[in-house]
């Protein structure tokens, strides 16, 4: 009988001795393909020894959305600007005309303020999350 | 004294006992974090007088930890029926003034015997959650008590209405049962919802984040989509529960009560409220108002995915579910959540017999890494296997844009969709004129002397060829163009001639949609 290799795309499985601390997940290098990131988990002073999946690390750490500016929700190009900077405009007043999916848009003020900078021009294109208006921070009375 | 009425004091005592929940000082505290102790609660949402409760002397099992010395009144929860609108309905709702409405598993038998009852009486579940967990105490026995739950939760889904509010906290595994549910509510500022909170995630992952914006009302209604109503305060709550079960029937067996029929109101205006111009925007929600009843349009989760609008309305009399693309929003394009936000909301309609009917502006899918990476193709996959799968009548009616793969989402006559209608300003195309050009004429264009004019030309040859609805037409895609002055016109007609409709599908178990 011929002999059998077995053979396995799944690189072998390292004990998991050097394995990285939380705090020091960002530092960390995933190896493409391979599962080996490891790290451990450290709840109320038990450890979970684990891989980490690629998503995991690359995912963004939330941050507070800034009410001041104005971003692109869908990638897209402005047609049209109604307001320059210095303006004081209402909640609900329209900001620009932002031409995305066969679609004319508009952009309107999301609350009562005055206009610190129009961060971009006519003609313009653009990804989703662009800085499209930024406001003035309001005084305090 | 006789004997009788000294047997009847005593049980006067003991219900006062029991009434108290948690005491004084605990509804106190309750009533400063702005919210309403349990009874009250329940006496609010229900026709007067109607509530009858059970359960009433029920008492905890733990006996570890000096729990055997502890009292809690009705073990946390208050349970029960009463009516809503004068139609019956089984309520449960957890007390936080007692032991933090912590859940053991006398707390949970008594939140599965009303969802049994609920089930058994055919009428729709309404849980109030205000609870802080699991009671730690109880251990295994409590986790046993929310899988009760959550088996029932699924038990029941499409046989009767369940619906759930958050007026407090509920974490950790908690959050199921409302996630099994049909229609969640919530509150702003009282409502928290999390399987994780902010102590955990930042020892774990070092994030910092408060727990309104973990898993506040606003989060839920504008952001996970988990929740379908929001509301300022507890009464208004109450009050769109009501209005909800007004539309829905007890269950799926059963008819919804009918109103009297009334004619839209004329300020709505469908003629002026489309422009006819396909890169205009306008809000959908106005059709939809000149088209149902009294103008009256009562939409679910209004603030997630509002480049889709769902809701109820009535057509003389009867409810029929809305789906429309939204113009307003992102275009009113498909993508994952708005593919969720329909798919859900036909599932529950075909579920509870409720006609549906699509109105139908989109301009496609929305492109994106983003929406590649999150997945559009499996949630995108959802609406198709909504739409094919119910059975209730499903009329379409085409308003402006319907390309590419949306066109046939958007319950197409492929889709098996019963009545299809165009307006004259409807375009049935594979993709938009100016992609398509570029594409078809490539060449032409390329080699052109002038190739921008050649682009225009074949752009506008494009149009007039395809950007209409009477190819579709042509071949019995579509079943009438309408005046779109005719629209409510022809939905009755159609919600008319299907009161009786019998398609079935073939016999399975159940299928597989692509959750």
């Amino acid at each position: 009988m011929a002999e059998t290799k077995i053979r396995s795309d799944v690189p072998q499985q390292e004990p998991l001795e050097e394995m990285h601390t939380l705090g020091e997940i960002s530092d960390a290098v995933v190896m493409p393909n391979a599962p080996k990131e490891k790290f451990r988990i450290a709840e109320e002073g038990r450890e979970y020894k684990t891989y980490l999946t690629k998503k995991f690390l690359e995912r963004k750490p939330w941050k507070a959305p800034d009410p001041l500016k104005v971003l692109s929700h869908i990638p897209g190009s402005v047609i049209e600007i109604f307001v320059k900077s210095g303006q004081s405009v209402k909640k609900g007043e329209k900001l620009m005309i932002y031409e995305a999916m066969k679609m004319m848009n508009v952009i309107e003020a999301p609350a009562d303020g005055v206009i610190r900078e129009v961060n971009v021009k006519v003609g313009q294109s653009l990804p989703k999350g662009a800085l499209l208006v930024t406001f003035r921070k309001p005084r305090k009375k | 004294m006789s004997l009788l009425s000294k047997k009847i004091s005593e049980l006067q005592e003991r219900t006062q006992h029991a009434l108290q929940g948690g005491g004084d000082k605990a509804i106190a505290k309750q009533i400063a974090m702005g919210k309403l102790p349990a009874r009250e609660r329940i006496g609010k949402l229900l026709d007067e007088g109607t509530f009858y409760e059970y359960d009433l002397f029920i008492q905890h099992d733990a006996r570890e930890f000096g729990m055997e010395k502890k009292d809690l009144a009705g073990d946390g929860v208050v349970i029960g029926t009463g009516k809503i609108n004068g139609q019956p309905v089984a309520v449960y709702a957890q007390d936080f003034t007692v032991a933090g409405g912590s859940l053991g598993s006398m707390h949970a038998r008594k939140i599965t015997k009303i969802m049994d009852y609920a089930l058994k009486m055919r009428i729709p579940l309404i849980g109030i959650n205000d609870s802080g967990g699991a009671r730690i105490q109880e251990g295994v026995n409590s986790l046993a008590g929310y899988g009760e739950i959550f088996f029932r939760n699924t038990l029941n889904s499409g046989v009767i209405p369940q619906i759930s509010v958050i007026l407090g906290p509920c974490a950790g595994g908690a959050v199921y049962s409302p996630a099994l549910t049909d229609y969640v509510f919530v509150v702003d500022k009282i409502s928290k919802m999390f399987i994780t909170g902010p102590e955990v995630i930042k020892s774990v992952l070092g994030e910092e984040i408060d727990m309104e914006s973990l898993g506040g009302a606003r989060v839920h209604c504008e952001t996970t989509g988990n929740a379908h109503f929001f509301a300022e305060s507890e009464d208004e709550c109450f009050a769109q529960i009501k209005k909800l079960l007004s539309y829905l029937p007890a269950n799926n067996q059963a008819e919804v009560k009918q109103k009297n029929p009334a004619q839209p109101l004329k300020k709505y205006n469908i003629v002026k409220t489309v422009p006819a111009d396909p890169t205009e925007p306008y809000d959908v929600r106005n059709v939809i108002k000149a088209i149902v009843d009294n103008s009256e349009f009562f939409e679910v989760q209004e603030l997630w995915a509002k480049n889709i609008v769902v809701g109820y309305g009535r057509i003389e009399g009867r409810t029929v579910g809305f789906i429309a693309n939204q113009p307003l929003y992102l275009a009113g394009v498909l993508d994952c959540d708005s593919s969720d936000k329909a798919a859900r909301f036909i599932r529950f309609c075909d579920a509870f017999n409720i006609p549906i009917v699509t109105l139908e502006d989109m301009p496609g899918y929305l492109p994106g890494v983003d929406q590649e990476h999150a997945g559009v193709i499996r949630h995108g996959a959802k609406l198709l296997y909504a739409y094919s799968e119910a059975t209730v009548p499903k009329i379409t009616v085409i308003l402006r844009k319907a390309y590419g793969g949306g066109y046939i989402a958007m319950n197409s006559r492929h889709l098996r969709a019963d009545f299809v209608f165009a307006w004259p300003t409807a375009e049935i195309a594979v993709m938009g004129p100016q992609g398509a050009a570029n594409i078809i004429f490539r060449k032409e264009i390329m080699e052109a002397e002038d190739p921008e004019a050649m682009r225009k030309a074949k752009v506008q040859e494009y149009k007039d060829k395809f950007a209409n609805p009477y190819v579709a037409a042509s071949k019995g895609y579509i079943d009438s163009v309408i005046n779109p002055a005719d629209t409510r016109k022809f939905i009755l007609q159609s919600l008319d001639i299907s009161q009786h409709k019998n398609a079935g599908m073939p016999k399975k178990k159940h299928g597989i949609p692509p959750f």
